[in-house]
């Protein structure tokens, strides 16, 4: 959880120093205001008693619902923001269609697990369930990676002037693969797992 | 859920800090169990009757 926490605060920063070098100064404000709300606690006894306050089981129950609901808003947003991409299909499907069907199955295949976990988790072997998470993982990794290789790839280009490739061959062939895997991998199992008997 | 945390405390002479940190939680976790806000789970339970030289029974009463 420490390191969750420093996660956060850097991450913070890093995003912060960002905005700040677009000149989105309005959205770094709210940003350094938001993470000072979140953790005045931490911050508070970091000053008084040079330690962070303990993690407890309450504070952990309501990061984890937190980290959760967070995760099902951005899956909902995203698939609701590439809607429009992957239903005008005009002259044939191109590489931002593909993509933004990958999204927008992925969003569907978290919300659907959200919604219905519960009913299928008690029907799956320990197995399975190993392997769905397993699958699961897959598909958060492939859309960070897939985030971050877009990032890298936008920022070595600008910065050196040329091409950059091996970022550019990531998000577009490498992290779309194991997103798909992931998503087929994930919903086959899923489906195995609400169909089920009970075991 | 209703507790007599906040009355064993009182009868200990402790403060809601000083049982926290006899716990191993935060303070705002003792004020939510003292009002009965917080479910804890049974190992929380127990460490804070034990810290309260008390049980379970005695401290978590629970309205059928």
């Amino acid at each position: 959880m420490k390191k969750l926490s420093w996660t956060i605060l850097i991450v913070a920063l890093v995003v912060t120093i960002f905005l700040i070098a677009v000149e989105a100064y309005y959205v770094a404000v709210a940003l350094v205001v938001g993470t000072l709300i979140m953790s005045h606690r931490e911050l508070w006894s970091l000053i008084r008693k040079r330690k962070l306050p303990p993690v407890d089981e309450r504070v952990k129950e309501n990061t984890a619902k937190a980290v959760r609901n967070g995760f099902i808003f951005f899956a909902a947003a995203t698939a609701i923001l590439m809607l429009p991409f992957t239903v005008i299909l005009t002259e044939g499907p191109d590489t931002v269609q593909v993509l933004a069907a990958l999204f927008l199955s992925a969003g569907l295949v978290y919300l659907l697990s959200y919604l219905f976990y519960d009913r299928a988790e008690p029907k799956m072997t320990e197995k399975r369930l190993k392997l769905l998470k397993k699958f699961f993982w897959v598909v958060g990794m492939s859309i960070g990676v897939f985030i971050i290789s877009v990032f890298l790839h936008n920022a070595l280009s600008g910065l050196f002037g040329v091409e950059e490739p091996v970022f550019f061959i990531i998000a577009v062939i490498l992290a779309p693969l194991a997103l798909v895997v992931g998503l087929i991998g994930s919903l086959v199992l899923f489906i195995m797992g609400l169909v089920g008997n009970s075991s | 859920m209703k507790t007599r945390i906040k009355e064993y405390r009182a009868k200990h002479n402790l403060t809601q800090e000083k049982l926290a940190g006899m716990v191993g939680v935060r303070r705002e976790t003792i004020i939510f169990l003292e009002q009965g806000k917080y479910n804890p789970s049974l190992r929380l339970a127990y460490g804070v009757a034990r810290a309260l030289q008390t049980t379970i029974e005695e401290l978590f009463i629970f309205d059928d």
